[in-house]
């Protein structure tokens, strides 16, 4: 049996990484600019104007797309980075953009009306009458849906919507309401919702003691690794902390999502695309995940099972987890 | 590559014998290697240093745990700097961060060949200071798709084609030597192992029969409660 392809789209921090997921056969690959205009602003990450033009030849003689993520939110009075770099990957031919602010879709629209727009997670939209609103009067293409939904209501959803919808398959895995989660704001000042950053480097201190590790984020003690115990993101949300005498994770585990077993499932709920997270991680990162993760699409095209490949020296505390799509909790 | 339980904790790996082998001889002559490599680096992959501008002057010290040395590095995009230092040598005061592993570890690393993230879940790999210029030079490197011995060999000019001849050679005799160590590790460890094992086993054994013994004093109780 042969049936339509998911397309798979792939994290790129670097041209070195772009170049990795194009070759181990990405559909498209994501990124950023080097600048506060996208969710993961991190130093030494990300693509000047010129890495991007030879991004996307590369990209393009390999039949691959490029998405360019503009998904932070323009500051107050300050919105020229914003809509410079829409310009700008709508001058050098980008296949689509990737945006969360509604002024941004609006600029978008209006100012490059042929420029493909997806809506990104961070818009944290969920729900039909949300995302036929960005359809319909921004003309948003596809919506990256937030890591919070089954798959029997990604399906219920695709029923109910006029465009594409994009899904989390691997990476990071964060449960917060998207663009709207205030925990790294809180403790840090910054966030991926303005400055492009959760949790970010300048803020955390490791500090071996002994055998142990802990971690610090501002002036919070995010979790203490005894030896030989998986480390995981210094993250406010993914903390050990003691409460009512016990001590444990009060939100989520240090734990990456992976559902390359449930591709076949994804794809009868109607889902278009499949988003590997990590652009913040490594080329190596990259081969690795979108190799077995093509492997999975093409087999998963051919009705065969697709839980053959253990990425678990990837993932996050050496652990992985079907996330909300096979929700347990009530 | 065997998984040290900690990163102050050596691995048993052809690097730490040849460490042992290196403590005598002062690092100062390692300098000129040094000087050349970072040459190297800067004429073949400029964008490290590029893509390192945006943190303020970092200074790294680079601790691989199974050499009897270190190194500090300074990535001025003009003049950078790797210089050797012995255990007992004090590093300067203003050192940014420490970055702390086996060498090949720090080597894959470097030649984008591990993820550092996954490096650094596993705890093979320590950071310490700050945060943000370790992040930085993690994405630097990455990006600049370091090869070490096509670096070395774009040097050596017509003397390229028998150097990677006898690099490949020793590349297959290292892997053997590395092989044999695991080989040797796994024999050494073993009784402790099954000691460890046998222990395991009985508290095992110990915690049922507390448990056992909980679960029947409490019906006991339940039985006796009118």
């Amino acid at each position: 049996m042969t049936t339509r392809k998911l397309e798979l789209v792939c994290p790129a921090g670097t041209p070195a990484a772009l170049r990795a997921a194009v070759d181990a056969g990405a559909d498209a690959v994501y990124l950023g600019f080097r600048d506060e205009t996208n969710a993961r602003n991190f130093p030494g990450l990300n693509f000047n104007r010129e890495e991007l033009a030879e991004g996307l030849l590369y990209a393009h003689q390999h039949d691959a797309k490029v998405l360019v993520a503009i998904n932070s939110f323009p500051e107050a009075g300050h919105p020229d980075p914003w809509t410079k770099a829409v310009d700008d990957a709508a001058r050098l031919g980008v296949d689509a953009v990737i945006l969360a602010d509604v002024g941004l879709c609006d600029y978008a629209a209006r100012t490059h009306p042929k420029l493909r727009r997806h809506l990104s997670v961070q818009a944290s939209a969920s729900n039909p009458e949300a995302i036929k609103f960005y359809a319909r009067e921004f003309g948003v293409r596809r919506v990256v849906l937030p890591r919070v939904l089954t798959i029997a209501e990604i399906a219920e959803l695709n029923k109910n919507i006029p465009v594409e919808t994009e899904v989390f398959v691997f990476g990071g895995l964060c449960v917060m309401a998207e663009g709207r989660c205030a925990l790294s704001s809180y403790v840090t000042g910054k966030s991926p919702n303005m400055t492009g950053v959760c949790s970010p480097a300048s803020h955390v201190r490791y500090v071996e003691e002994g055998d142990r590790l802990t971690s610090r984020l501002g002036d919070f003690t995010i979790n203490r690794f005894d030896s030989g115990e998986n480390a995981g993101y210094p993250t406010l949300c993914k903390g050990r902390f003691v409460a009512a005498g016990k001590t444990s994770y009060l939100f989520e585990d240090p734990t990456s999502l992976n559902v390359i077993g449930m591709l076949p499932e994804l794809m009868a709920a109607g889902v278009t695309a499949l988003k590997i997270e990590g652009r913040q991680r490594g080329r190596a990162y990259v081969s690795q995940a979108v190799a077995a993760f093509r492997d999975a699409v093409d087999r998963a095209a051919a009705g065969a099972p697709t839980d053959h490949v253990d990425l678990t020296s990837i993932t996050e505390g050496r652990r992985q987890t079907a996330g909300s799509y096979e929700k347990a909790w009530r | 590559m065997p998984q040290p339980s900690h990163t102050s904790t050596p691995p048993l790996t052809p690097v730490l014998i040849a460490g042992f082998a290196l403590r005598p001889l002062p690092p100062v002559l390692l300098q000129p290697l040094l000087a050349v490599a970072m040459r190297l680096l800067q004429r073949r992959h400029p964008g490290v240093f590029e893509r390192l501008s945006g943190v303020a002057r970092p200074l790294f010290l680079v601790d691989p745990i199974d050499l009897p040395l270190r190194f500090v590095l300074d990535p001025d995009p003009l003049t950078p700097r790797l210089t050797a230092l012995g255990e007992e040598d004090p590093p300067p005061d203003d050192v940014t961060a420490t970055v702390r592993g086996p060498l090949l570890a720090l080597i894959d690393l470097l030649e984008g060949r591990i993820d550092g993230d996954a490096l650094f879940f596993s705890r093979q790999l320590t950071l310490e200071g700050d945060t943000e210029a370790v992040v930085a030079l993690r994405n630097a490197v990455d990006g600049a798709e370091i090869d070490l011995v096509e670096d070395v060999l774009s040097a050596l000019g017509p003397a390229r084609r028998p150097a990677r001849r006898a690099l490949g050679l020793a590349a297959g005799v290292l892997d053997r030597f590395a092989r044999d160590m695991e080989t040797l590790r796994g024999a050494v460890v073993a009784p402790a192992m099954r000691k460890a094992d046998t222990q395991a086993a009985a508290l095992r054994r110990l915690e049922d029969k507390v448990a056992s013994l909980d679960k029947a004093q409490r019906r006991q109780r339940r039985a006796t409660t009118p």
